[in-house]
C-alpha cells in the first residue's frame, strides 16, 4: 500500500466540492405530495437514539395509506421534480436530490474506502454476515473482529440459496462496513474495508490529519 | 367496458399471458422490478407505444400493495397472477375481489384456493368423497397412544397388501418442504420417532401436531389438467407425467400423456388408471365447485393404485404439455387463453367429446445451471440465444434473441421452456433430441467462464428421465 | 439593640415566607412592609431603641394580622407551596426533635444508596409519673432536606424504596413499630432495577401483612411515591400538608392538554390543586386519613419546637391506639378516658405506659383490623351498590357458596385416593344442587329488578364488534371492527425489518393484528380478547352494576364519564367475570382502554377486590388482563390512590390463601396499578409490543431532566430488568395462558 498518499490533492478535491448528492427514490408506487420546495434546508434523523425523524420530504399515498418519507440526512433540496406533484409515480423513481455537506467523518470514511483493503462482492446478490461474525460484531463492535483469509465471513443469498463466502485478502480487523444486510449489492462493490493490524497507525494518521485540517 | 388485465408476473409466463390477452382482444398492463427492466416482457411493453404506457415499475412482484396501486392507476379490471408469486395466495385473491374497487382474479375463487390450499383439508374432503388418498391420518394427532395405534394399523395394512419393506412416515403437521419428516420401518421404533418429531414440531412450529402416513416408494407422479368455468362446466385436458420432480430434483422435464407403454411395461391397465384419476379429479372439482383451471396431482403406485396428493389451484408451467396432445377442431388449445376467458365469465363453449387426444408431448426446461455442481444456478450474461423453428416445437422465453441479456440474480435462472410433440412418444423423444442439439446459447460470467446450462444433461439422460 | 436586630431579621424571614407562599408581594401590600423593613435595616442606628421597637412591633402586628388572614383563606396551591418551602421542617428535624436519639441505617447524609430515603432506628420517650420510658421504633421517611441537591427533593429512587423495605423487615423481626413520614413529591420514575413501580408494589405487598404496628404521617404525599411508605394502621396528616394523586402541575398538564415545554397557566394549576382535594381536611372527610396534626399558623417550620412536642405526643398516641385496639375494646376505652382526663388537666402528655409488644393473637387482630380498614376505604365513592334486598341475597349466596366450596375443597382435601371418584360424583351433584337451589331465586330476582340500566351491563357481557353481514370470513369467528376498511397501514418497524404494508382486513382479521414480517403487535380492542382468549360462551360477568362516579365533584368530569359510559355501554374501566380457558375455570379482572383509558378509581378497585374474594371463595386462579391502564384516575384524588393499598391487600389475602394470581400486560400499563396490585404478582407476563412502566416518557423527562431511549418501557426492556416473566405472542395468548396456568398452578390450580 502506498504509504505516501497525496493528502493535499485529496483534500483539495473535497474542498472544491464538499458535498454529497443524495438522490431520493420512491420506495414503491404511489401518489406523491411534496412537503418541501427546492432550496429548502432539511435535516436528518435526530435525538440521542436517532429516534426523532428528519424533515418530512414528501408523502407517498398508496392504497389509502399516506406514508411520510423523511430525510435521512441534512442538507439542501437541490433538485425536485415538481412535475410529479400529485401524480402517480412508479417504484424507484427519482423524485429529488439533497445536496448534503460532507461531515468530517464522512470524508474520512470515503478516504479510508480508498486506503483500506476492501473485500468486494463476488456476485450481485444479497449479503449477510455469517452467524458467528455477526454475533461478535453485535457484542464487541466490528473493529474488534479480526478475520483471516479462508474465514467464512459472509452468507451470500443468491437465487433463494444461501452460499457461504470465504474471506480472501489480508488478515485484519473489520474497519468499515459498506453494505446493508438484505439489500442487493452489485458485483465488485466493496462489502467491508479490512485494516491489517500493521496499517492501523497509518489509518490513524489519516484520520487525525483530516480531523486537523478539516474544520 | 373493455377488460384490462394486469399481469402480475415475470418471465415467460408474463409473455404468454400478454399474447393470450392480445389474442382475446384484451388490453393489458405489466409490472416489473428494477432488476427485470431488460426483460423481454418489459421491453415489449415499453417499446410499443401506440397503446400508451403498459409497463409499470414496482418494488417487488410479491408486494400486493404496489400491484393493486398500479391496477387502480392503469384502470385494470382483472389481475392474472401467472404461476408462483400470488397464484395460490387466497388472501391476495380475496383482497383483489373484495376491495372497494374490486377486480377479477384470474384463477379460482378465493374460497376454493383456501380450501384446497390446505393439504389436510383437501385430504379430508377427498376421503369424504371416497377418493383415495395416501393412507394415513387426515388431521394432526397429539396423543401418543392414538398415534401408535394408527401406526400399527398402517403397518398391518401394508403387510396385508404384501408390500415389501413396509414403512410409514411421521411428519410435523405444521411443517412443510421436507422439514420434520422421519421414516419408521418397524413398529417398535415408532414411539421414539414419534416423540422426536413431536418435540421437533413443538420447538420449530410451536405446535406438536403430527401426521402419520404410509411411506410410498417407487411410484409415478401424474397430473390431471382440468378446466372449469364459473357456470359449472368442467372438462379435462388429459394427464401429464412429472415423476422426475419427485426424485428430489427440480422439475426439468414433463411429458403427456401420463402413461406411455413405450416408456415402461406397466403391470396394470394404464388407460384405466388414467381414466380413474380423471374421473376422481372431476368429482372433487364438482364437489368444491371449482371454477377455473387447475391441476390435480396424483401418486400412482407400481401396482396401479392412485392416491390424490394435492391440488394446484393455478395455471401450471406445464399447461402447454397437455395442450399439445389435445385437439379441438384440429387445433391445439391455448389453456392460458381459456383460463382468462373463463375467469372473465365466458362459457367453455365446447364439450369433452369435442376434445380429441392424440400423440405425445415433452417439455424441457432450459435452465442456466451447473448440473455437475448440484444444479447450482449460473449467473452471467447471455450473448447469443437462438432456437430452431419447427412446426412441432413451441418455445416460451423471456430472454431476448436480439441482444445480450444479464440474468438477474434475484430470480431463478430459468431461460426457456421448449415443448415438442409428435404422433408417438418415440417421435417426441427424437424431436426433443434434435431440438436440444439445435439450440444455440452462448454467454459468460464475470469470471469469463462460459455459460453452463442443463442442455447436455437433458440430452444425456433423456431416456432415463422418461422411464416411468 | 441586638434584640431589635433579631426581631427585624425574624420579621424579614416571615415576610419572605409570605411572599414565597403567595408567589409575589402584591398581596396585602407585602412590598411596602418589606420596604419599611429595609428602611429600618438601612438606617438602623438612626432610631432610638424604643422608637425602633415600637415601629417593629407595628410591622409585627401587621404581619401577624396578614398571617392570620392568609391562614383563613389558604388555597390548595398555597398549601403546596408551604410544603415545598425550604423553611418547612423535614424528617431530619423530626428525628432530632421528636425522638430521643437515633441511628441512621443504610447510609448517612449524601453517603447513601438514596439520600432521599432515610431510615433510622430511634427511641421515643414518654414520661409516666416521674419515670422516663423509652421505646424503640423504626423511623422511615423521605428526606427533602433544606435545599440540598443530593436529597432529590424527597423523590426516592427505586433502591431507596428497596432500602425501606429491607428495614421494614428488620422492624418486623425485632417486633418494633414503624413510623413512616411522607415528604415526597412522588417516586423518582425510573425503571432501573428494582424499578420504581415494581418496588413500590413490593413494599405495598409486604406492608399489607407486616406484623408490627405501622403509623404513617403525611406532610407531602405525592401519589405512588407516598404509598410505598403509606400503608399503615393509622394515617396521620399534618394540617398544612397535602396528599394527592398527582402533583397539581402534572394534573394541569394532563387536564389542559398542555404540550411539553409549554408554560402551564397558573390559574389552571391552582384550579387543578383545588379540584384534586388534596388538603388535610379534604382527605379526612374522604376517609383517606385518620387524624390531622395541627400545625402552627401557615405551617410549621424547622424551629417550631412546640410543634415537635405535639408531634411526639401524636405519634405516641397513634401507636398506642393501634396497639390497644388489638388488645381489647376495654383497654382502648380505658386509655381514651385517661387521655381525656389528662387533656382536661391541661397536661402536656398523658402519663400512661403502654407496651408496644404484641402477642400472636394480637398480631392477628392487628392484621385483620388493617385489612378491614383498607377494605372499607372509598366504599362511598362508587355507584351501583346493591339494594338491601340484593345485598341480603348476595350474602346468602356467598354463605351457600362458602359452605359448598369449603365442603368441596377443604373437607374433602387430603382424602384417600379411592375417595376421589366419589368426590367427583359428589361435587358434580353438588353443583347441580347448588344451581337448582339458586336458579329460581336468581331468575325471580332478575324479573323483579328489570331496570333498563341495571340490565344493560349484563346484556353486553360479550359484544361482537362487527355485523355478521360485514364479516369477511364465513363461520362464527369474531372479526375486529377495525378490519372493515379497505386500506393499508405501515408497520412501525418497516424501516428496520422491511415489513410490507399490511392490508387492514387481513391484519385485523386473520393476522390477529400482528405484522407478518416482524411480529409487531398492533393494538386490538378488548372485545377481541374476550372472544378469542376464553372458551366459547364461558364468560359470566359479575358486579357489572358497580359504577364509576365523580366522588370529588371534579368540575367537568361528569360529562366525560357520561360520554364514556355511552361509548362503551359499561359502568367502569374494569370488567370482572368468570371464564374458562381450555376447560380451566378462572376469575378474570380486565382493565380496558375505552373507559377513561383504563384508569383505576373506587369502582374499579372495589370490583377488583371483589374479584379477588370471589376467586378465593371459589378456589379459582385469578387473571388480571390489562388491556391498558393509564394509572390511577386523577379525578378521584386520593380516593383513587388508596386503591393501590386496597387492591394489593386483596391480592395478598388471595395469595396467602393459596391462590394463583397472574397478570398479563398489553398495550400500555403505567403508574399506580403497576406499582401496586399488578406489580405485586409473582407471575407477570406481557403481550408483545406492549409498554410497561411507572411514568411515561414525558414525565421522566420533566422530572429527571433526562431523555430516555424509545424502547425504555418496552416489554423486552421490562423482561431484561426482571420486571416480568415472559413475553407472549398474541396469537398464542390462549395456549400460553393455559400452559402458564398448568405449570404455575400445579395440579389443582389453586393450592400451592
Amino acid at each position: 500500500m502506498n504509504q505516501d498518499i497525496d493528502f493535499d490533492a485529496i483534500l483539495s478535491k473535497y474542498r472544491s466540492d464538499p458535498f454529497d448528492y443524495v438522490h431520493i427514490h420512491t420506495r414503491h408506487t404511489g401518489r406523491v405530495r411534496f412537503k418541501v420546495t427546492e432550496g429548502a434546508q432539511v435535516k436528518g434523523a435526530g435525538g440521542e437514539w436517532h429516534h426523532l425523524p428528519g424533515s418530512l420530504l414528501f408523502v407517498l399515498y398508496r392504497e389509502r395509506n399516506p406514508k411520510p418519507i423523511y430525510s435521512s440526512t441534512f442538507g439542501e433540496v437541490s433538485a425536485l421534480r415538481r412535475e410529479l406533484e400529485g401524480n402517480f409515480v412508479e417504484a424507484n423513481e427519482k423524485v429529488m436530490t439533497i445536496k448534503h455537506p460532507l461531515t468530517k467523518r464522512e470524508i474520512i470514511e470515503s478516504i479510508l474506502r480508498k486506503v483500506l483493503s476492501n473485500f468486494n462482492a463476488p456476485e450481485r446478490a444479497k449479503y449477510f454476515f455469517a452467524m458467528d461474525i455477526q454475533a461478535r460484531i453485535d457484542k464487541f463492535g466490528p473493529r474488534a473482529v479480526t478475520i483471516q483469509p479462508g474465514d467464512e465471513v459472509f452468507t451470500m443469498s443468491l437465487m433463494k440459496r444461501d452460499i457461504p463466502v470465504y474471506y480472501s485478502g489480508e488478515p485484519g480487523i473489520i474497519h468499515s462496513i459498506y453494505f446493508k444486510p438484505g439489500i442487493s449489492v452489485g458485483h465488485g462493490e466493496p462489502l467491508i474495508g479490512v485494516c491489517p493490524p500493521g496499517r492501523l497507525p497509518f489509518i490513524q494518521k489519516i484520520i487525525s490529519r483530516v480531523k486537523a485540517e478539516w474544520e | 367496458m373493455k377488460e384490462k388485465v394486469l399481469i402480475a408476473n415475470r418471465g415467460e409466463i408474463a409473455l404468454r399471458i400478454m399474447n393470450a390477452c392480445t389474442d382475446l382482444g384484451l388490453d393489458y398492463v405489466v409490472v416489473y422490478t428494477e432488476e427485470d427492466a431488460d426483460s423481454e416482457h418489459v421491453r415489449r411493453s415499453l417499446d410499443h407505444q401506440p397503446h400508451g404506457k403498459r409497463a409499470f415499475r414496482v418494488a417487488s412482484y410479491t408486494d400486493p400493495n404496489d400491484i393493486l396501486a398500479v391496477a387502480d392507476h392503469a384502470e385494470c379490471t382483472a389481475i392474472h397472477p401467472g404461476y408462483g408469486f400470488f397464484s395460490e395466495d387466497f388472501r391476495f385473491a380475496r383482497r383483489v375481489t373484495v376491495r372497494d374497487r374490486p377486480l377479477t382474479f384470474i384463477g379460482p375463487n378465493w374460497e376454493v384456493i383456501k380450501d384446497l390450499g390446505d393439504k389436510i383439508n383437501t385430504k379430508r374432503v377427498a376421503n369424504s368423497l371416497s377418493i383415495p388418498t395416501i393412507p394415513g391420518t387426515d388431521g394432526p394427532i397429539y396423543n401418543e397412544m392414538e398415534a401408535e395405534e394408527y401406526a400399527e394399523q398402517l403397518m398391518a395394512d401394508q403387510k396385508a397388501q404384501k408390500i415389501k419393506n413396509p414403512s410409514i412416515l411421521v411428519k410435523a403437521a405444521a411443517g412443510g418442504g421436507g422439514m420434520g419428516i422421519e421414516e419408521v420401518r418397524e413398529v417398535e421404533q415408532f414411539r421414539r420417532v414419534y416423540r422426536q418429531v413431536q418435540n421437533y414440531a413443538k420447538r420449530q412450529f410451536g405446535d406438536g401436531g403430527v401426521l402419520i402416513e404410509q411411506c410410498l416408494r417407487d411410484y409415478n407422479h401424474l397430473e390431471v389438467q382440468l378446466v372449469c368455468s364459473r357456470h359449472g362446466e368442467r372438462i379435462h385436458f388429459g394427464t401429464r407425467n412429472c415423476t422426475i420432480q419427485s426424485t428430489g430434483r427440480q422439475k426439468r422435464l414433463e411429458a403427456a400423456p401420463g402413461f406411455d407403454e413405450s416408456c415402461f411395461a406397466y403391470v396394470f391397465n394404464a388407460q384405466e388408471v388414467l381414466d380413474r384419476i380423471v374421473d376422481y379429479s372431476l368429482k372433487l372439482a364438482a364437489h368444491v365447485r371449482y371454477d377455473n383451471v387447475g391441476t390435480w396431482e396424483w401418486i400412482i403406485t407400481r401396482d396401479g393404485q392412485p392416491y390424490l396428493l394435492e391440488v394446484n389451484t393455478r395455471i401450471q408451467v406445464e399447461n402447454d404439455v397437455s395442450a399439445r396432445i389435445s385437439h379441438i377442431d384440429g387445433q391445439h388449445p391455448n389453456l392460458i387463453r381459456e383460463q382468462i376467458r373463463l375467469a372473465l365469465g365466458d362459457r367453455i363453449g365446447y364439450s369433452q367429446s369435442g376434445i380429441e387426444f392424440k400423440g405425445s408431448s415433452i417439455e424441457f426446461r432450459i435452465i442456466a445451471e451447473d448440473t455437475h455442481r448440484g444444479f447450482a444456478p449460473w449467473i452471467g450474461t447471455i450473448n447469443q440465444f437462438d432456437f430452431p423453428k419447427h412446426d412441432w416445437l413451441a418455445v416460451y422465453t423471456h430472454v431476448p434473441f436480439d441482444r445480450p441479456y444479464v440474468i438477474p440474480s434475484e430470480y431463478d435462472p430459468n431461460l426457456a421452456l421448449a415443448i415438442v410433440w409428435g404422433d408417438s412418444m418415440a417421435e417426441a423423444k427424437a424431436r426433443g433430441r434434435q431440438l436440444l442439439r439445435e439450440i444455440t446459447i452462448a454467454g459468460e460470467n464475470v469470471a469469463g467462464a462460459p455459460i453452463s446450462t442443463n442442455i447436455p444433461y437433458l440430452e444425456a439422460h433423456l431416456d432415463k428421465l422418461l422411464t416411468f | 439593640m441586638e434584640d431589635q436586630r433579631k426581631r427585624l431579621l425574624k420579621l424579614e424571614e416571615r415576610i419572605t415566607y409570605l411572599v414565597h407562599i403567595k408567589e409575589g408581594s402584591e398581596w396585602g401590600n407585602l412590598a411596602a412592609l418589606a420596604e419599611k423593613l429595609a428602611h429600618f435595616k438601612h438606617s438602623f442606628y438612626d432610631f432610638a431603641e424604643e422608637e425602633l421597637s415600637e415601629e417593629i412591633r407595628k410591622v409585627e402586628d401587621a404581619v401577624a394580622f396578614l398571617e392570620e388572614r392568609f391562614e383563613e383563606h389558604l388555597t390548595a396551591m398555597e398549601r403546596v407551596r408551604i410544603v415545598r418551602c425550604p423553611q418547612r421542617f423535614t424528617l431530619r428535624d423530626i428525628l432530632e426533635n421528636v425522638y430521643e436519639d437515633f441511628t441512621e441505617l443504610g447510609g448517612e447524609e449524601d453517603v447513601n444508596v438514596d439520600p432521599s430515603m432515610v431510615v433510622a432506628k430511634a427511641n421515643i420517650m414518654r414520661r409516666v409519673k416521674n419515670k422516663v420510658i423509652t421505646q424503640q421504633v423504626m423511623v422511615i421517611g423521605h428526606e427533602k432536606g433544606h435545599g440540598e441537591e443530593f436529597r432529590n427533593g424527597g423523590s426516592s429512587k427505586p433502591w431507596g424504596n428497596e432500602k425501606a423495605l429491607r428495614y421494614m423487615a428488620v422492624a418486623e423481626t425485632e417486633g418494633i413499630p414503624i413510623h413512616f413520614y411522607n415528604f415526597t413529591p412522588g417516586a423518582f420514575p425510573i425503571e432501573d432495577y428494582p424499578g420504581a413501580a415494581q418496588q413500590i408494589a413490593r413494599n405495598l405487598y409486604a406492608l399489607t401483612k407486616l406484623r408490627v404496628p405501622i403509623i404513617s404521617v403525611i406532610s407531602e404525599g405525592g401519589s405512588g411515591g407516598a404509598e410505598a411508605l403509606g400503608l399503615s394502621d393509622f394515617r396521620l396528616m399534618f394540617s398544612h400538608g397535602y396528599y394527592s394523586v398527582i402533583s397539581p402541575e402534572g394534573g394541569a398538564a394532563i387536564e389542559g392538554k398542555i404540550r411539553e415545554g409549554e408554560k402551564l397557566p397558573k390559574e389552571l394549576v391552582a384550579a387543578c390543586a383545588e379540584n384534586l382535594r388534596i388538603t388535610a381536611e379534604d382527605n379526612l372527610s374522604q376517609g383517606t386519613i385518620d387524624r390531622i396534626i395541627q400545625e402552627p399558623i401557615l405551617g410549621a417550620r424547622r424551629d417550631d419546637f412546640g410543634f415537635f412536642r405535639q408531634l411526639r405526643y401524636e405519634v405516641i398516641r397513634a401507636t398506642d391506639e393501634v396497639v390497644l385496639k388489638t388488645k381489647s375494646l376495654r383497654a382502648f376505652r380505658a386509655y381514651e378516658v385517661k387521655r381525656r382526663m389528662a387533656a382536661a388537666e391541661a397536661a402536656e402528655e398523658p402519663h400512661i405506659d403502654i407496651s408496644w409488644d404484641l402477642h400472636r393473637d394480637e398480631i392477628k387482630r392487628l392484621l385483620s383490623l388493617r385489612s378491614r380498614k383498607y377494605r372499607d376505604m372509598a366504599t362511598n365513592s362508587f355507584g351501583g351498590k346493591a339494594s338491601p334486598a340484593m345485598a341480603l341475597w348476595h350474602r346468602l349466596e356467598k354463605a351457600v357458596s362458602h359452605v359448598y366450596y369449603s365442603f368441596r375443597y377443604d373437607l374433602l382435601k387430603g382424602q384417600q385416593k379411592q375417595m376421589q371418584k366419589m368426590f367427583q360424583d359428589v361435587s358434580g351433584e353438588g353443583s347441580v344442587f347448588l344451581q337448582r337451589l339458586s336458579r329460581p331465586i336468581t331468575e325471580a330476582y332478575d324479573f323483579i329488578s328489570r331496570k333498563p340500566e341495571a340490565k344493560a351491563g349484563k346484556a353486553t357481557a360479550v359484544r361482537v364488534g362487527a355485523n355478521p353481514e360485514e364479516r369477511l370470513e364465513r363461520g362464527d369467528t369474531y372479526m375486529s371492527p377495525l378490519a372493515n376498511e379497505d386500506r393499508t397501514v405501515t408497520c412501525p418497524n418497516a424501516e428496520k425489518f422491511g415489513c410490507r404494508d399490511l392490508w387492514v382486513p387481513d391484519l385485523y382479521g386473520e393476522f390477529c393484528g400482528v405484522c407478518q414480517t416482524c411480529g409487531h403487535h398492533f393494538p386490538l380492542e378488548y372485545e377481541w380478547y374476550l372472544k378469542h382468549l376464553f372458551d366459547p360462551d364461558s364468560i359470566r360477568e359479575f358486579n357489572s352494576e358497580i359504577r364509576s362516579v365523580n366522588p370529588l365533584q371534579y368540575k367537568g368530569f361528569d360529562s366525560r364519564l357520561k360520554a364514556d359510559r355511552a361509548k362503551t355501554g359499561r359502568n367502569s374501566a374494569m370488567i370482572t367475570f368468570d371464564a374458562r380457558v381450555m376447560g380451566v375455570d378462572l376469575v378474570v379482572a380486565m382493565l380496558y382502554s375505552d373507559f377513561r383509558n383504563g384508569t383505576v378509581g373506587s369502582a374499579e378497585g372495589e370490583k377488583f377486590v371483589r374479584a379477588c374474594d370471589r376467586a378465593r371463595l371459589r378456589r379459582r386462579p385469578l387473571l388480571c388482563y390489562v388491556h391498558t391502564t393509564g394509572g390511577i384516575r386523577i379525578h378521584e384524588g386520593t380516593l383513587g390512590v388508596i386503591q393501590m393499598p386496597k387492591c394489593t391487600l386483596a391480592v395478598r389475602e388471595y395469595l396467602d390463601s393459596g391462590g394463583l394470581y397472574m397478570v398479563v400486560y398489553d398495550n400500555n400499563s403505567y403508574a399506580g396499578p403497576v406499582a401496586s396490585f399488578l406489580g405485586c404478582s409473582p407471575y407477570q407476563f406481557a403481550i408483545r409490543s406492549c409498554r410497561i412502566g411507572f411514568a411515561g416518557q414525558r414525565v421522566i423527562r420533566e422530572t429527571t431532566g433526562q431523555d430516555i431511549p424509545p424502547d425504555y418501557h418496552s416489554a423486552k426492556s421490562a423482561l431484561r430488568r426482571g420486571h416480568i416473566q415472559g413475553i407472549w405472542d398474541r396469537r398464542e395468548f390462549r395456549q400460553n395462558l393455559y400452559k402458564a396456568l398448568m405449570t404455575m398452578g400445579g395440579r389443582n390450580l389453586y393450592y400451592r
